[in-house]
């Protein structure tokens, strides 16, 4: 965590040398006003049409792009006070760890994409104005340090890692990968099988040290999602595949032929589950095994 | 005059449950098999699935299953609900491919759900840019899907490929730049094995075109402009550079004729909407119909139903494809009730204007001429103290899906009687911002006016029945061999009418207004219809034993 935040407070994103003055540029003036250049731009705009007498009858965003706001709090202070924010305001929807999930129904913050802002300056808005139409309320009452300071807390919780720092080679894993045809079940940028999780941005998701576990302790921690079931119908066949779907009165798997399939629990004799992964234990060296967890933290999707 | 049923015995397959080119499970039950062209091509024979937004490549939006009919619609029930999580306009209509549902979310996201019992298999969330310009809410209209794979349209203007089974992306390609003011709502067509999308965007001073991608890749094969630039035929119907700016955008999901090989697809207005000073000339191919080369892209014919339109009058409509018979002899037409409230039957082969008539109130044309032309009224232009014509600007109908039934030879559309104030304003271009050049309201408060369906009948263009509507509609008509017409009111009311009269047989109030599309499907045996209202997915059924 350290370590992040002492990248990020190198980035261009920390402070400069300009930042005392910035902190004041970016619209500290009034409360709210910040990020900014593109909302107060938006406005400009509407107010430009009205002025000629327009009779606007379409809704949304009519933004104009102007330059982005920088974030003027990023120093390793500036991540305890966004984390003590977080706490504070997000953990209810959010989760503790910022990962979401169904109890909490708030999306997972941590993967480093968000599903209505791409720039710092989009989730300075988010946080202040909230999502409309959701239960993502604004900040509007904290102050501009404060949602920055959320801000770069939130640029924390994403798996910001210097792949090339880590002891093995991204290319040699790719070969691995390959090699152990772990497609077969994973699918990497739109190619690969069903059978298990979609890695296309696994790196930005998990931690090497995770994605480590993850490789030589696959039944640690299995996701829901990827339980084997088993079910017996009442003829005492038998219908064997992972558990995409669960509720009080139906149960949904693909099943080994990558089939979809739902049954009623009322019609069926026995549901068991395996709470196991059904990724088979490859026996690796500690290099290939490097080399493996270096090419899955370099997976982070093809627009990074 | 007598309506063909251009799928005859089809009608007969309504309720066979399965295709020989599908699977099913040992308990019966349908399993996803891959959706082959020849499958969409044909899909009357299987209409228990819901392949494409409009149901068919023809576009008709009427469902062959009948085992709701007439007699017995007064005992349907809610089956399931699905409730969508982010609120804005729900405009999706889902796809059903055996026993499994595809539905589209705001803003640019899609679950497949099983089509008994509307639980999810999984879902898929596209991740948005900031800064996204959008002139009229966050809304998706639904996928289209060719093998195993799914094609949705995404507010950032890309075009996204998505496994129909796990969900995962498998290709995302940018169509066009959203920080232009370019965006995606429309569901695709696919086209063999390429998918075809329009672009949405008018507000902001956009030059509208047409795609085609390579389905497996996502790489672009053919992109036609709606509005020409200098050297292509058309491009001198546009003062000056005012083609640059042109708008016409293609918002909506065109049809396919397969015998013909041809793309059709409706353009929408020019940019600025409402100041038609800023570009001088009939303003091609704005406000039209494109009928398109299957395999290229190239315009092979076109028809301007409103030329040089200064009223916001999107050729934005379904073109509807049926063959109809005219003085005795079988014709290929296209059915076009058009937002400016002139019903149009057109040769679909040539774009040959056959008949044209008014279907709703309208005082802005004396008529059409002998090649469809409308003959202007005076003054009918916006001005800066406001001209009141009618249609309004958001049309005498507008996007939401008619429907034709090859039963009662009828168009059953949506439709709208008012008029609205439009005013002429003098606008710069800049881009990324609303371009419209004017503004336009309503007289009085909607309920003054009325809305209906309106069943107009192919051949003549006369309106046969209508079914008022207090005050207005934001719903699509679907048509089932059931003898039924499905739509839904503003108020909240989702309700069957008889095909023949436009008696109300059943009605339930949802207590929410539609805009979205109804369409129908069936799963172990029984029909479904479905409505997407407020944010909420509805499917109703016959009770079961």
């Amino acid at each position: 965590m350290t370590g992040q935040s002492a990248s990020l407070a190198s980035s261009p994103l920390g402070p400069s040398p300009q930042a005392p003055d910035r902190r004041h540029g970016v619209g500290l003036t009034s409360r709210g006003g910040v990020a900014a250049g593109r909302s107060l731009t938006a406005i400009g705009a509407v107010a430009r049409v009205v002025r000629r007498g327009v009779l606007l009858l379409v809704t949304g965003a009519v933004g104009v792009a102007a330059e982005e706001p920088e974030n003027p709090y990023t120093s390793g202070i500036d991540v305890r006070m966004g984390l003590r924010q977080f706490q504070s305001k997000c953990t209810s929807c959010h989760g503790v760890d910022g990962t979401g999930g169904e109890e909490a129904d708030g999306p997972d913050l941590t993967t480093g994409r968000f599903q209505h802002a791409s720039t710092e300056a989009g989730l300075y808005e988010v946080i202040r104005d909230g999502i409309e139409g959701t239960s993502m309320r604004g900040l509007r009452r904290a102050g501009d340090q404060e949602i920055w300071q959320l801000v770069t807390y939130l640029r924390t919780l994403s798996r910001d890692v210097d792949v090339a720092s880590l002891p093995g080679s991204v290319e040699a894993g790719r070969a691995v990968f390959e090699r152990l045809d772990c497609g077969r079940c994973h699918m990497v940028e739109g190619r690969g099988g069903r059978r298990g999780p979609d890695l296309s941005r696994v790196g930005g998701r998990r931690g090497p040290d995770e994605l480590a576990e993850d490789l030589t302790e696959p039944n640690a921690e299995v996701a829901p999602r990827w339980w084997t079931v088993r079910v017996t119908r009442a003829d005492g066949t038998v219908v064997e595949g992972l558990r995409m779907g669960e509720d009080t009165f139906n149960l949904r798997i693909m099943d080994d032929e990558e089939r979809l399939r739902s049954f009623a629990k009322a019609s069926l004799r026995s549901v068991e589950r395996e709470q196991k992964s059904t990724m088979p234990a490859e026996p690796l060296s500690d290099a290939e095994h490097d080399d493996l967890v270096a090419y899955l933290a370099s997976l982070r999707g093809s627009d990074s | 005059m007598r309506p063909i049923d251009w799928i005859g015995a089809a009608l007969f397959l309504a309720t066979a449950q399965t295709a020989p080119a599908q699977e099913a499970a040992a308990d019966g039950m349908p399993l996803l098999s891959p959706v082959t062209w020849e499958r969409l091509v044909n899909s009357d024979d299987e209409p228990h699935n819901w392949l494409m937004y409009h149901g068919a490549l023809h576009g008709q939006r009427f469902s062959r299953l009948d085992q709701i009919d007439r007699g017995n619609v007064e005992r349907l029930e809610l089956k399931w609900a699905h409730q969508i999580r982010q609120l804005d306009r729900n405009q999706t209509t889902p796809l059903v491919v055996d026993g499994v549902m595809f539905i589209t979310e705001s803003p640019s996201n899609v679950t497949a759900v099983d089509a008994a019992t509307g639980r999810a298999y999984w879902r898929y969330e596209h991740p948005l840019p900031d800064g996204i310009r959008l002139c009229c809410g966050r809304n998706n209209r639904g996928v289209a899907i060719l093998g195993e794979t799914l094609y949705m349209s995404t507010n950032d203007a890309h075009l996204v490929a998505i496994d129909a089974r796990s969900g995962s992306l498998l290709w995302d390609a940018e169509v066009a730049d959203h920080m232009k003011g370019y965006s995606k709502t429309a569901a695709p067509l696919v086209v063999g094995d390429t998918v075809v999308t329009g672009i949405a965007g008018g507000e902001f001073g956009i030059r509208g075109f047409i795609d085609g991608y390579d389905a497996a890749t996502g790489e672009r094969r053919w992109r036609t402009y709606t509005v020409p630039e200098p050297g292509e035929p058309g491009n001198e119907t546009w003062a000056g550079d005012s083609w640059r700016t042109g708008g016409a955008p293609t918002w909506l999901t065109g049809v396919y004729d397969a015998e013909l090989d041809l793309i059709y697809w409706g353009g929408g207005n020019p940019a600025p909407d409402w100041n038609g000073d800023l570009r001088l000339g009939d303003n091609l191919y704005s406000s039209s119909v494109l009928a398109l080369d299957g395999k290229t892209g190239e315009i092979v014919w076109h028809f301007q139903f409103t030329p040089h339109d200064v009223w916001d009058w999107d050729a934005i409509q379904v073109p509807v494809l049926a063959d109809v018979e005219l003085n005795g002899e079988l014709r290929k037409t296209m059915l076009w009730a058009n937002r400016n409230a002139f019903y149009y039957l057109l040769d679909r082969e040539s774009g040959q204007f056959l008949l044209g008539e008014p279907f709703a109130l309208q005082t802005w044309a004396h008529g059409l001429d002998e090649n469809g032309r409308p003959i202007l009224r005076e003054n009918v232009f916006p001005t800066t103290e406001g001209t009141t014509v009618a249609p309004i600007a958001g049309g005498a109908t507008n996007w939401w899906s008619p429907a034709y039934s090859p039963r009662t030879g009828f168009l059953y559309v949506n439709t709208f009687d008012a008029e609205g104030i439009y005013y002429q304003r003098d606008d710069e271009y800049e881009e990324g911002s609303i371009f419209l050049g004017g503004g336009h309201r309503m007289p009085l408060a909607a309920d003054h006016y009325q809305s209906a369906i309106r069943a107009i009948e192919a051949t003549t263009g006369k309106v046969r029945w209508e079914f008022p509507i207090t005050p207005r509609t934001r719903s699509g008509v679907l048509a089932t061999a059931g003898g039924l017409v499905w739509s839904a009111s503003v108020d909240g009311y989702f309700f069957a009418l008889d095909e023949e009269t436009g008696e109300p047989l059943w009605r339930i109030s949802l207590g929410a207004a539609p805009h979205a599309s109804p369409m129908s499907y069936a799963v172990g045996g029984q029909q479904r219809i479905v409505v997407a209202m407020g944010n909420v997915v509805f499917v109703f059924g016959l009770p079961e034993k």
